[in-house]
């Protein structure tokens, strides 16, 4: 695709730092959100939700939450017809038919004209449970005659792999008979990895442990539903993406695709836990028995109680390599532990623990677990944060004990562009020894001896970086452009905007057709009018949507053209668009405005067709992204407190759309990533019940424990993306876990391998370890 | 969050006959920064719930009868943080008004509800503890005063009868050359709770101790005082021997369990580590 534009002068697009439009009604409270709208007799829907993580359920008695005044439906699973015993999906499990598989699954559902009267009916509400052994650890579950989770014959969930775009040509294995609660496994293998070992000088062998986490949007999951009198449904609904949301409602209430419309309502965050249906089909089932519109917020504890939270991920990994710091061999197994039904993207794991970095010879296996657990969804950059954790740990005690700089071993084993992955695909072009590079050059990096000498009494200093990425998703889209009367230009897609990207694609419009970006409006259309559109995620709007609307703006530019070239009697060639005006070139004088060939499309009896540009492309190559973080940090070694005195990140974006949105993501990805690395994790006993439902133990990171995170844009432009564009989304949420664990073994000599590295780890270890 | 009356008394006497009349399900609401959570989570389903912010009583800072200062129950964290009196006097006190949630919550969380809500983690707890504070508390039989050592009972559990209120704290005035400190640890910055809290206050004259104070919070079912650590202190000077020693002794009514907050070996580590730094501070303060 051409990224050359030709246009006579700059006009306001690509490359601008534009703040987001939305942004002064967002603060301000203006935004309507799902939880916002009130249609006339609105009802309240409330879930009774399992106290049990494993459970048979012997008896529901509902008669008396029916009898309550003002409640107008309360459902179980018999009175469902499309339950499938065997749920394929989370969305699938509506309402538990006769076994909970984790605590806090829905049992029953009621709907009632205020939410407090909901809540009371759900007090009235009898159920019996037989309480059941469970499968709380992943490594025990794994085990023949662990209790089983999942029905026997339910089908692995891998559709959240492909919506990832991410990875293919892992060999997938049959799994063991015994072993029930396996719902994926795999393999990838290359050389001889014993032979690997025993000709290495330094071998080194460590597990790594990240527990389930929440993706922590400010919006937690909300839906409304209605029926009209013909039996179609409208959904307004906070998702990831409307068209999958369709899709998988559809399917769970067996309807047709075109008797549902989804309409995106803004979206307050998602981060990968919006992408799947959750709560929409019980919504909707309630409404359709109610016969009136029906609204599902969930409260933040039910967000962490029973959300889709990211996988915890298990990795064991054994690396040798010689003294002259040729690498020689890499064994591991990645455990990830997805909750009570499939859906996690084991090849991620696999990919990036065997090819980041070039192993003669690797041997890694990949497990999916379920246990009686929620199930789990994608998280910003699924499994990679993780994953980088424990290789670039790794990598960084591989350096150290030859004794080479670190950077300078990452740079010389990291994959270039063309080298072959451990699946066989090459690597695409990226910036991964770009950004690696540009980040040793900075400053806090050259003076990190200095930081750690300068440390005061009593305190511990130290800096560590690490080097991340995501391989990029795909995904078919469309978009529309076309010529309003007044000569302005409107942009239509489906695409939900959840991290200012409308902004960007706007600006791209804008480039594209040859026009200031304040004449360009965007709107996300729903289902039922917008062209088919993608998710928001796998850091693929941008890089996907962007060249629909790249094409479907340059559509339109050339439309345009035609239609002044006959008015003109000019060649389209000699044709060139200047301030809102087609014009010849050389003849400034001769020319016709936009807004007069916007109206020339919509007058009665004009013969003058309307500029309508369209796109709509399907992809076949990814664009990786790279990602390098630095901490500077400060210990108090007796408290094990972590006092984050700078962090830098530096990162590939191929071509800066936006600056602003995507320092702005950058930053967020990292405060993401730093509250992974040091205080985030669910906590769940032996029984599999959440210990810390709440924000107050579930501790997301403020802006008191946070440091100026400064942004280094690196670009070096993509292949295929809308002017050199890379995704931005998810690389910059994966290195600091390991930049952190890198800077803590500086200060203090501790290696630290399982998150969140608490005050409680760090003060236990430096204590044990004196 | 479930339907339920509400009660606005504008007096001491009217909440006393409130309370007088009140069910096993009645709740107080002081700042509410305890109680609504737990009535949006459905933790707690009160039948009726007695609003305290129409009394002004209880929001009162003032002398008390020339022994010290009476602080009123619902007086606010942020407003223990930041008043001249209390900083000058109980600075511990202020201490640990700042500590807790963070500036939002601080305007509206109380003293009382620090206390009567009853956590082992509570952090206005320690400092009173260490300045010998009494609690004076009202009901149907009048008024009757109660040490605040002897204020907890167990686990969210004090004294309190179902038709008594808290009213205030008196708070003697520290003997000249006092000094206090309280300090906790929190696995985050802010909007957090103690996994360990320390407050210590030492009285000295001629260079000797004449009275030490430690108590601690969230390493038993109630706020304690380290009275073994305490006495080694007391009646000689303090020197750095004998603050290490003092921090090993405040180990020995520490009884943590482990949570979702800490492990009993971090609590154990915490106590000593944090009852030696509150110790220098209060000696620094004191010796100043």
């Amino acid at each position: 695709m051409s990224t050359v534009m030709k246009t006579t002068r700059d006009v306001k697009g690509i490359g601008l730092s534009i703040p987001r439009p939305d942004g002064p009604e967002k603060v301000t409270g203006q935004v309507q959100y799902v939880a916002d709208l009130s249609p006339r007799g609105l009802l309240h829907a409330k879930l009774l939700r399992s106290p049990h993580a494993h459970a048979r359920i012997l008896r529901i008695d509902v008669s008396r939450a029916r009898a309550l005044p003002g409640v107008r439906a309360v459902l179980t699973a018999a009175d469902i017809p499309e339950l499938k015993r065997k749920a394929p999906t989370r969305a699938h499990a509506v309402l538990a038919i006769d076994r909970v598989v984790f605590a806090g699954q829905p049992v029953a559902a009621v709907a009632a004209d205020e939410p407090a009267i909901a809540e009371e009916a759900l007090d009235l509400i009898d159920v019996q449970y037989e309480v059941l052994p469970v499968s709380a650890d992943p490594l025990e579950a794994m085990k023949p005659g662990a209790p089983p989770v999942a029905d026997a014959g339910t089908e692995a969930d891998t559709s959240e792999a492909q919506a990832h775009g991410s990875v293919a040509g892992v060999t997938t294995e049959a799994k063991p008979a015994k072993a029930v609660n396996i719902s994926q496994q795999a393999r990838i293998q290359r050389g001889d990895v014993a032979k690997g070992f025993a000709e290495s000088d330094v071998v080194i062998e460590k597990t790594y442990r990240v527990p389930m986490v929440h993706q922590g949007y400010l919006e937690p999951h909300a839906v409304l539903a209605q029926w009209d009198t013909t039996g179609f449904l409208t959904l307004w609904s906070s998702t990831q993406g409307s068209f999958n949301t369709r899709s998988e409602v559809a399917d769970v209430l067996e309807l047709s695709e075109n008797r549902i419309k989804v309409i995106p309502m803004e979206c307050g965050g998602g981060f990968g836990g919006k992408i799947r249906a959750l709560c929409e089909p019980i919504t909707a089932i309630l409404a359709r028995a109610t016969g009136r519109p029906v609204r599902y917020v969930m409260t933040r504890r039910e967000e962490l109680e029973a959300g889709m939270p990211a996988p915890q991920v298990i990795i064991r990994l054994k690396t040798g390599v010689k003294r002259d710091g040729t690498l020689m061999a890499i064994e591991g197994e990645a455990v990830l532990e997805s909750g009570a039904f499939s859906g996690a993207v084991l090849a991620v794991s696999g990919v990036f623990l065997a090819s980041l970095y070039l192993w003669p010879s690797f041997d890694v296996k990949g497990f999916e677990v379920l246990t009686h657990k929620p199930s789990i969804a994608a998280y910003r950059a699924p499994v990679a944060p993780q994953t980088i954790f424990a290789i670039d740990s790794q990598m960084e005690q591989l350096a150290k004990a030859i004794g080479v700089d670190p950077v300078e071993f990452r740079l010389r084993h990291l994959q270039r562009e063309g080298d072959k992955m451990a699946n066989g695909q090459p690597w695409l072009s990226n910036g991964g020894a770009e950004v690696l590079t540009r980040l040793a050059e900075h400053p806090l990096w050259k003076k990190r001896a200095e930081w750690k000498a300068s440390s005061p009494k009593g305190r511990l200093r130290g800096t560590g970086l690490s080097l991340g990425g995501w391989l990029g998703g795909l995904q078919p889209t469309g978009a529309t452009v076309r010529l309003n009367p007044d000569g302005s230009v409107q942009v239509l897609t489906g695409q939900v905007d959840i991290a200012g990207t409308n902004i960007a694609l706007a600006q791209i419009a804008a480039t594209a057709y040859g026009i200031d970006v304040d004449k360009v409006r965007i709107t996300t259309g729903d289902t039922d009018v917008a062209p088919m559109t993608g998710l928001s995620a796998g850091s693929k709007t941008i890089y996907t949507v962007g060249v629909a609307v790249m094409e479907a703006a340059k559509d339109a530019r050339n439309q345009t053209l035609e239609i002044a070239a006959k008015e003109l009697e000019a060649s389209v060639h000699d044709l060139e668009i200047d301030n809102e005006k087609v014009v010849v070139r050389g003849v400034p004088d001769k020319g016709i405005t936009l807004a007069q060939i916007g109206k020339k499309g919509n007058l009665y009896m004009s013969k003058v067709q309307p500029v309508l540009g369209v796109s709509h492309p399907a992809f076949s190559q990814q664009a990786p992204a790279f990602c390098a973080q630095l901490a500077k940090i400060e210990i108090d070694p007796e408290t094990g407190e972590v006092t984050l005195h700078d962090f830098v990140v530096v990162q590939d974006v191929g071509k800066a759309i936006n600056p602003l949105a995507i320092e702005g993501q950058m930053q967020g990805g990292a405060v993401q990533s730093l509250g992974m690395a040091l205080t985030e994790a669910l906590v769940y006993d032996d029984k599999a019940r959440l210990t810390n439902p709440s924000l107050l133990d579930y501790r997301k990171l403020t802006s008191a424990d946070l440091p100026n995170i400064e942004t280094i844009i690196v670009e070096k432009p993509s292949p295929h993306g809308p002017f050199g564009a890379r995704g931005v989304g998810e690389p910059p949420i994966v290195p600091a876990p390991a930049a952190i664990a890198n800077a803590i073994e500086d200060a203090t000599g501790v290696r630290l391998t399982e998150l969140p590295l608490t005050s409680e780890r760090i003060a236990l270890a430096i204590a044990s370890a004196t | 969050m479930r339907r339920f009356e509400l009660i606005l008394p504008e007096s001491v006497d009217d909440c006393v006959r409130a309370l007088a009349q009140r069910g096993p399900e009645t709740k107080l609401l002081a700042g509410g920064t305890d109680l609504l959570p737990q009535l949006k989570n459905g933790l707690l389903k009160p039948a009726r719930v007695i609003d305290l912010s129409g009394v002004a009583r209880l929001r009162a800072i003032e002398p008390a009868d020339g022994q010290g200062l009476r602080i009123g129950s619902a007086v606010t964290a942020r407003t223990l943080e930041l008043d001249n009196i209390v900083r000058a006097r109980y600075l511990s006190l202020a201490e640990s008004g700042a500590l807790v949630g963070s500036v939002q919550v601080r305007n509206l969380a109380t003293l009382g509800g620090n206390l009567c809500n009853a956590a082992p983690s509570a952090d206005m707890a320690p400092p009173l503890l260490a300045l010998d504070a009494e609690a004076v508390i009202t009901g149907p039989k009048g008024e009757r005063r109660v040490p605040i050592a002897a204020f907890f009972t167990g686990v969210r559990h004090t004294v309190l009868a179902p038709d008594e209120l808290l009213v205030e704290l008196v708070v003697p005035t520290p003997a000249p050359h006092s000094g206090g400190n309280y300090l906790r640890h929190t696995p985050r910055r802010e909007l957090d709770i103690a996994v360990v809290g320390v407050a210590s206050q030492l009285t000295l004259a001629n260079g000797v101790c004449t009275k030490a104070r430690i108590a601690l919070a969230a390493v038993a079912p109630v706020p304690v005082r380290a009275t073994a650590a305490e006495q080694s202190l007391e009646g000689q000077p303090v020197t750095p021997d004998r603050i290490a020693r003092a921090a090993d002794l405040a180990l020995e009514v520490a009884r943590p369990i482990s949570d979702q907050r800490g492990s009993a070996e971090f609590r154990r580590h915490l106590v000593r580590v944090l009852t030696r730094r509150t110790l220098i501070t209060a000696l620094a303060r004191a010796s100043a």
